[in-house]
């Protein structure tokens, strides 16, 4: 196809350029760039030189070509000489046509001149005719019209003088807004001539509209009108020129007034909640029940602001505003409310009621968006009511605490410590399951304000546990006194400060710690993750509020520190003791021993007022005699001596007088009895440390003193009573032992002449005392 | 054994309570200490840091006359030293001058050049000015406080002024204020008193029980650090006496002995009688000044300002000194004799 086209157009080219040629009027301006076609394109151009282009075709083109060009060269010279014939013809034509058409004009133009001037004549004679039937009627017209004009004055003041009259017709007939009509129609006639010619007719209407006036201002505050009657008062008072500005503040005041009988009052809404939890009890009919009569007035009050606004349609700013301050009243209430103990019952029928409130509002002024902000407002409040139950929790948790100190040793109670510890173990697992049980009511209640505020409520409950056990944790602090000193900021527990700090308080606080960190926490979080999780309106990135593993941590460490604080009171006490008895007597001049020192009955009364603390409160551990792996990294560890009851019984000065050397070795050989243990939540634990610490004392103080015989004699007697009963209450026997015959040992190098007591004068004096002991009325009470 | 046997080792032939440093020894690492022996020959013992620290050299070897309840060294002379002793039933003190060919002697004698015999009951220490040459000393017994004025050349001691404590105040030790000559603090058993030596009188006091031993911070002004039997050490700063700084929770029986290192900044040792010695690292910071206590306490309490706790020893330890002349070392002395010295460098790049 290509192939046939090519020639077909370039057929088609030459054609009209030779027709172009031939009609161009200047040649030259035909394209003249032939050398650029193939020379033998150029037969078509003014350039074509004829000579040239035979030699080019002869040299270019074989026989049977050139045969073949001779015949197409001829087809195409015939075909130019017809269409030249052709176009000369058509020309020709066209002239012969245009010769005609002018010959036509020549003759047509001939007859017109005279029909013009007939038309002219023709026009002329009308004008004058019309001209004549003018001023013909003129004068008749002028009449006419001045009557017309004479006849509207005198209605008009007809209308005037008949204006009381009409005025006082539309009042009977309430027609005000006809009245308003007339009058305002009146007006401008009353402005120009009211002060001359209608003096009387303007007084009378005047009165007349003064008294429109007056029943269209009764109207609109009447609330018995219909809306929209009220509505028609209000533009026809406007259209009277009448102030209609303090008219509509006038009504917002008493809006305003009726706002005030809006407060909700908080025993209302107790009954109410009260009532609507009786109901939802009975079957979850609470929402039609109280119709109450707050209920009554704060749809009323929607009434009003409906009517407001359809009579003041350009009062959306200030309706807007009350609504929004009834909201805050309501919430100030709440946060009054909530300032009080209430349970999220009663919170849940305050917000159930304001919400109520707040709908009914939202209907008739959907603009002030209330339900968002009460959703900031109920923020606040829930929040506040969050951080409010928590302050309870640790306050009923700190009461149950401090009973003991109320009451220390009741004789009607037995086991005061136990009964302190019960209570506040219940108040702390009670309390928070009652909390979150309570947090619970509010997230499962479908109160659309407080599905919105679902993950705000988790949120705050979880850091209100994580914030509640932290500060519970200052406060076992703050109770067990040992931050009396560095803590200078008493601000939250004012009042709680405790002079004198029991002991057993801070038992019962250390044994509280434990049981938060592995019952409580476990429980709680427990709780939370079934029914709190979620939350995340705080951003994951800082993950949940609540971190049991971080509480736990608090409370293990808290219940080690206040184990061992309690520890240090009562070793304390015992130190007082041994300090007194150590420092009183002078040792050099002591005499022979008699009896046992009564500083022993004292001791071992406290080490039973220790156990009887303890064994009230702390689990019993199981019997270990000794614990080498869990010793701690201050634990450390003595020797003791073998060699003791040997030396005893063959004592001399000359066997003293190596003895140190015979301990040293001795240490050398002899196991290793760990004096220092960590401290377990048991009791035995519990006592052996403290009876361990206090002989780890009784050492000491021997060692700072110089004896005489008689002196290392009674420590000798009184170590040897202490032996018995202290082995009978403590765990790890092998240490008391060991920590008794040190005190001997340091006696004895600090003794000018180590010469113990004979076994049986020994024995004899213990047998006494015990005899003593057992007496109707002995020393311990 | 915990903590490791780092330490180098010394011992004493009977038991013993006190070591001092030689501090006027610029040349080597020296300390001294007395045996504590009611029935033998009591002795006393000049160590001597080997140079390349690593064994203890006896330089010395002393009898003395009765066992040693305290010892310590002359800040300016090195071989001047004070001793309180006891015979069991009275108490002396006396200012000892080791002769200075002892080297060669076999057993030479210690030359008393003089003894502080105006005590009637029991003494518990003799203070020197831990700041330089200062020609005065205090003694402390447990009723009274005396200011003796010395005189090396002449041999002689005079009371120069005496103070009682007061009614049923024993007085049980002491420290000498090294920024303040004229400042001494004497630990009762209530509380640790302040004494002006210009009057004599008290200045002021904190009230605390059972205060073992006392330490003043060598770098700092103000700061006293106070070891307690049950209740750990305390750290105070004197222009508040009510609050103290810093609380360290001390040993697992009492605190017997604190001491501040002489040259780094919070570091304080403490001997217990649970058998430990624990390096404490407590700086006061800047911001302890008196307006913004308590709030950097909370962050600083969070640390755990144990840095060790060396417990190679056997006995309650009782005796500690900082080395002034090397003060990354420091010697312990518990009650069997033992003198252990051990290098805190390992620690200090934790500062």
């Amino acid at each position: 196809m290509g192939t046939d086209d090519v020639p077909l157009d370039d057929k088609a080219k030459r054609m009209r350029d030779l027709l172009s040629s031939f009609y161009s009027p200047d040649p030259s301006s035909t394209p003249n760039a032939p050398s650029k076609y193939g020379i033998l394109d150029a037969i078509n151009t003014s350039s074509f030189d004829p000579d040239q282009y035979m030699n080019l075709l002869v040299q270019k083109s074989n026989l049977e070509a050139l045969l073949q060009r001779h015949v197409e060269m001829a087809a195409e010279i015939k075909n130019l000489d017809t269409d030249l014939q052709m176009l000369v013809y058509e020309n020709y034509n066209k002239f012969i046509s245009a010769t005609d058409a002018i010959k036509r004009m020549k003759s047509n133009i001939i007859g017109m001149e005279g029909n013009m001037q007939q038309l002219l004549d023709k026009i002329m004679s009308v004008q004058s005719r019309s001209d004549g039937v003018n001023t013909s009627l003129f004068e008749k017209r002028e009449h006419i019209e001045k009557l017309h004009r004479t006849r509207n004055l005198l209605r008009k003041v007809q209308f005037i003088y008949d204006l009381p009259a009409r005025l006082g017709r539309c009042i009977k007939s309430e027609a005000y807004a006809d009245a308003v009509k007339f009058y305002t129609g009146a007006m401008p006639i009353f402005k120009v001539y009211g002060d001359s010619s209608f003096q009387d007719c303007k007084r009378a209407s005047e009165e007349a509209v003064a008294i429109i006036v007056k029943n269209l201002q009764g109207k609109l505050f009447s609330d018995s009108e219909s809306i929209q009657a009220r509505a028609e008062a209000a533009v026809l008072l406007k259209q009277l020129d009448f102030p209609v500005d303090s008219l509509q503040a006038k009504l917002l005041e008493k809006l305003e007034q009726s706002l005030g009988d809006l407060r909700l009052k908080t025993d209302e809404i107790e009954n109410v909640s009260l009532e609507s939890n009786d109901t939802s009890k009975l079957g979850k009919v609470s929402d039609s029940i109280p119709t109450t009569a707050h209920e009554a007035s704060v749809r009323e009050f929607a009434e009003a602001i409906r009517a407001y606004r359809v009579i003041f349609p350009d009062s959306e700013r200030q309706l807007i505003t009350l609504a929004e301050d009834l909201v805050i009243k309501h919430f100030e209430m709440t946060k009054q409310y909530i300032k009080r103990r209430i349970s999220s019952a009663n919170l849940l029928g305050v917000l159930r009621t304001i919400w109520a409130d707040v709908l009914l509002m939202d209907e008739v002024l959907c603009e002030a968006v209330l339900p968002d902000f009460s959703l900031e407002a109920a923020k606040d409040a829930v929040k506040l009511y969050v951080a409010r139950t928590f302050t309870y929790l640790l306050q009923d948790i700190s009461d149950a605490l401090l009973k003991v100190n109320v009451k220390p040793k009741e004789a009607a109670e037995e086991h005061p410590l136990q009964v302190a510890l019960e209570a506040s173990k219940k108040a702390v697992l009670q309390g928070s399951m009652d909390v979150l049980l309570d947090f619970r009511q509010l997230l499962d209640d479908d109160l659309g304000l407080l599905v919105k505020l679902r993950d705000f409520i988790i949120d705050w409950v979880q850091e209100g546990f994580q914030d509640f056990f932290r500060a519970l944790d200052d406060h076992f602090l703050l109770l067990s006194g040992r931050k009396n000193l560095s803590s200078q900021d008493h601000g939250l527990t004012e009042g709680v400060h405790v002079e004198k700090v029991l002991a057993g308080l801070v038992l019962v606080l250390a044994q509280l710690s434990v049981f938060i960190e592995q019952t409580a926490i476990p429980r709680i979080t427990e709780e939370i993750a079934a029914s709190f999780s979620g939350g995340g309106a705080r951003g994951y990135e800082n993950g949940p509020a609540f971190v049991p593993g971080e509480i736990c941590r608090i409370f293990r460490s808290a219940g080690e520190k206040l184990l061992h604080h309690y520890i240090n009171m009562r070793t304390q006490k015992v130190s007082t003791l041994l300090r007194k008895r150590f420092t009183t007597p002078n040792w050099v001049k002591h005499k022979e021993p008699r009896e046992v020192h009564m500083f022993v009955d004292l001791f071992l009364q406290e080490s039973k007022a220790i156990g009887c603390e303890v064994n009230q409160i702390l689990p019993q551990g199981h019997l270990r005699k000794h614990r080498r792996s869990d010793s701690n990294g201050s634990t450390t560890s003595s020797r003791s001596n073998p060699l003791r009851d040997d030396k005893m019984s063959r004592s001399n000065t000359q066997r003293a007088r190596s003895q140190l050397l015979e301990t040293h070795l001795a240490k050398l050989f002899k196991q290793k009895v760990e004096i220092f243990t960590k401290v377990e939540h048991t009791q035995e634990s519990v006592i052996t440390t403290t009876v361990k610490l206090c002989l780890k004392s009784l050492q000491e103080f021997v060692r700072l003193q110089t004896f005489n015989r008689s002196g290392f004699q009674q420590i000798q007697l009184d170590i040897q009573f202490l032996r018995t009963p202290l082995k009978e209450s403590v765990e790890d026997e092998a240490a008391i032992d060991f920590l008794l015959d040190e005190v001997i040992v340091a006696a004895s190098e600090r003794c000018l002449d180590p010469i113990p007591l004979e076994p049986p004068i020994l024995d004899r004096l213990i047998q006494a005392k015990l005899v003593k002991s057992k007496e109707p009325n002995p020393i311990t009470p | 054994m915990q903590g490791g046997s780092s330490g180098i080792g010394y011992g004493l032939k009977y038991q013993a309570r006190c070591i001092s440093d030689v501090k006027a020894d610029t040349d080597h690492t020296s300390f001294i200490t007395g045996t504590l022996s009611l029935r033998e020959e009591n002795e006393v013992h000049l160590i001597r840091l080997s140079s390349g620290g690593t064994e203890l050299i006896c330089e010395g070897l002393f009898s003395h006359p009765n066992e040693i309840w305290d010892l310590s060294s002359c800040p300016f002379d090195q071989r001047i030293f004070s001793t309180v002793f006891s015979t069991g039933e009275s108490y002396g003190a006396a200012i000892w001058q080791i002769p200075e060919l002892y080297g060669q002697l076999n057993s030479p004698q210690l030359e008393r050049i003089a003894s502080l015999d105006a005590h009637v009951g029991k003494i518990n220490c003799v203070l020197w000015w831990p700041s330089g040459r200062h020609d005065k000393l205090i003694s402390i017994d447990d009723e009274n406080l005396f200011l003796w004025s010395l005189d090396c050349s002449k041999k002689a001691a005079q009371v120069q002024s005496k103070e009682s404590s007061g009614m049923l105040h024993y007085l049980s030790g002491g420290a000498w204020d090294p920024h303040d000559v004229n400042a001494v603090a004497a630990t009762c058993e209530s509380s640790v008193q302040f004494w002006d030596l210009r009057t004599m009188k008290k200045t002021s006091a904190i009230e605390r029980a059972h205060i073992r031993n006392a330490n003043y911070d060598m770098k700092k002004k103000h700061i006293l650090v106070t070891a307690e039997d049950e209740s750990g050490i305390h750290i105070w700063d004197l222009r508040k006496p009510k609050i103290p700084v810093k609380e360290l929770p001390g040993h697992t029986h009492w605190t017997w002995a604190v001491t501040c290192n002489p040259e780094y900044d919070g570091l304080i040792l403490s001997a217990g009688t649970d058998s430990t010695v624990n390096l404490w690292l407590a700086p006061i910071s800047a911001g302890d000044e008196p307006n913004s206590e308590g709030i950097a306490e909370s962050p600083t309490q969070q640390a755990d300002p144990l840095l060790n706790s060396y417990s190679d020893y056997e006995d309650s330890v009782y005796g500690l000194a900082w080395s002034s002349r090397e003060p990354w070392i420091f010697a312990s002395l518990s009650y069997d004799g033992r003198v252990v010295v051990e290098s805190i460098k390992p620690f200090l790049s934790r500062k």
